[in-house]
């Protein structure tokens, strides 16, 4: 607590200095994390299914194939996209030296994007699903989300352009591609996929799947490690030309790789050969950025033991080497045929999306969060626990289902064994995979507490705190 | 009607554009010291941006 005091103080405002009033931050910031404890009940209902697959009944709105879609939607656009979303909010306008271009725009982008999620949560439960992986909203939620994120666009690159300074930093980059690249993929995703058919449709969908992950939730993940490492640490960043070097092979290499999903498919060789190329090569910008986050920390490791928003963020970094070279090797022929829908993959989806992007979004939160309502965190010692929950609940969950994964994979390559037994078979990874989740659920509670807590805190705070 | 052809012209299409893009891009980074010796400026600056 004490030294969460220090660097709440340590952030006075200096004379002539931009006074953000950051309410479009708080909004998006406070619904996420709502959305994350709702959205974490759904994924504890529906690992509990794997288990006990009679659980809930015949109840339609409770079947597995309404409340999976709304558990990947819910995980990926009510808390992760709105998180960051949130955090970008805070981050662009300070690294501008300006205020936000406008944050009566910022509020009703928010508000709209709250509408949008419970329209999800309506529509996704009623069934009305477009039936395309991660591209389920159905139509009128698909143009809203396209005008929320005219909205966001707007504003953010508005705020860029007056900026104080003329050189950006990396963060600012990812920010821009993020929302550059977010436009296009997912217009791909939603919209373009209803003029083709068959495996051009396919081909579509895959190329939007795998770039929800690698051209949005990557880009702006990256953007929040390059700002909150250096802030959180106080330290100085490796190599500023590194970053750029990794931010434009990012942008050049991840875009060919979507179709890696669909080796031994009906697709064209070259195309499949294409797509194992560029995911081999995206080492280089995996590597400079990994290797540029490692060497700031040379010599600070020990800042980690104290510092709850550092230990995410370096696990984060840490989750996302390794899913990234996870992501390369299964696109090779002879492993692919092995992993390939098997349960090996949400492992590994798992491990990108809970492992490394949502742990940078809880680090940024914990450390914006403090600074936004001038008080101390409520309890560090909570912050801490959330952590270990986290990570001893997410490696449960990664490990299982890869060994489980790569069990199954062999199983369903023995054309002896019938499919149904293969299905019996991995009954005691679904049970650990429960398990796993429950940690997983208690860190996601204790986080939620530790943010109302200080939001709360903040109205009874001490006018020295608020002053700082 | 068949899109196979308007999907190809316009995957060639999108494909000269990001080239474009990232040449022109590329040349705009070197012209503002992105690669050039102030190029670290930008990593201590952002240590004391303003944080009220």
């Amino acid at each position: 607590m004490a030294q969460q005091d220090k660097t709440v103080q340590s952030a006075a405002t200096k004379p002539g200095a931009a006074v953000h009033e950051d309410t479009t931050a708080k909004w998006f910031i406070i619904s996420a994390v709502v959305y994350f404890l709702i959205v974490g009940i759904i994924a504890i209902v529906i690992a509990a299914k794997f288990v006990w697959p009679e659980m809930l009944g015949t109840v339609a709105m409770l079947s597995y194939g309404r409340l999976r879609p709304l558990h990947v939607n819910g995980m990926l656009f009510g808390w992760l996209l709105a998180a960051d979303m949130g955090l970008t909010f805070y981050l662009v306008p300070r690294l501008c030296g300006v205020k936000l271009w406008s944050e009566k725009l910022g509020v009703a982008t928010a508000l709209l994007w709250n509408v949008i999620i419970l329209g999800a949560v309506v529509s996704l439960l009623m069934g009305w699903n477009q039936g395309w992986e991660y591209a389920e909203l159905p139509m009128p939620l698909d143009v809203l989300v396209v005008v929320a994120w005219i909205m966001f666009g707007i504003n953010i690159f508005g705020t860029i352009a007056t900026r104080k300074y003329q050189q950006m930093y990396v963060s600012l980059w990812y920010t821009m591609g993020t929302i550059l690249w977010t436009a296009f993929v997912y217009l791909t995703g939603n919209f373009a996929t209803l003029f083709t058919t068959g495996v051009n449709q396919a081909n579509l969908n895959w190329m939007y799947v795998h770039n929800a992950v690698g051209l949005i939730f990557t880009p702006v993940g990256l953007a929040l490690a390059y700002y909150f490492i250096p802030k959180a640490g106080n330290i100085p960043l490796y190599s500023h030309k590194l970053s750029m070097i990794g931010f434009w092979s990012l942008a050049f290499f991840y875009v060919w790789t979507g179709a890696h999903h669909m080796l031994h498919g009906p697709i064209s060789q070259w195309l499949q050969t294409i797509s194992i190329a560029f995911s081999l090569m995206l080492i280089m910008p995996v590597w400079s950025v990994v290797y540029n986050l490692f060497a700031t920390m040379k010599g600070n490791w020990p800042r980690t033991r104290d510092n709850v928003p550092l230990k995410f963020l370096m696990s984060g970094v840490v989750f996302y080497l390794l899913t990234c070279f996870q992501g390369p090797m299964h696109s090779l022929r002879s492993v692919n045929a092995i992993v390939s829908k098997t349960d090996w993959i949400p492992g590994h989806a798992h491990m990108a999306v809970l492992g490394a992007f949502s742990f940078f979004a809880i680090a940024g939160t914990l450390y914006v969060i403090p600074r936004m309502f001038n008080v101390a965190l409520h309890s560090d010692a909570l912050a801490n626990w959330s952590y270990w929950l986290f990570m001893v609940g997410g490696i449960g969950f990664f490990v299982t289902l890869w060994l489980g994964g790569f069990w199954q994979g062999w199983q369903w390559n023995n054309p002896s064994i019938p499919f149904i037994d293969t299905v019996k078979a991995l009954k005691p990874i679904w049970i650990v995979r429960f398990f796993s989740g429950i940690f997983m659920f208690a860190g996601i509670v204790a986080f939620l507490y530790n943010i109302i807590a200080t939001v709360v805190d903040s109205a009874g705070a001490k006018p020295e705190v608020q002053g700082a | 009607m068949d899109y196979t052809y308007p999907s190809v012209f316009f995957s060639y299409f999108l494909f000269f554009f990001f080239l474009a893009g990232g040449v022109f891009f590329f040349i705009r980074s070197i012209r503002d010291g992105y690669l050039g010796k102030n190029s670290e400026e930008a990593k201590y600056r952002m240590l004391e941006d303003e944080e009220s």
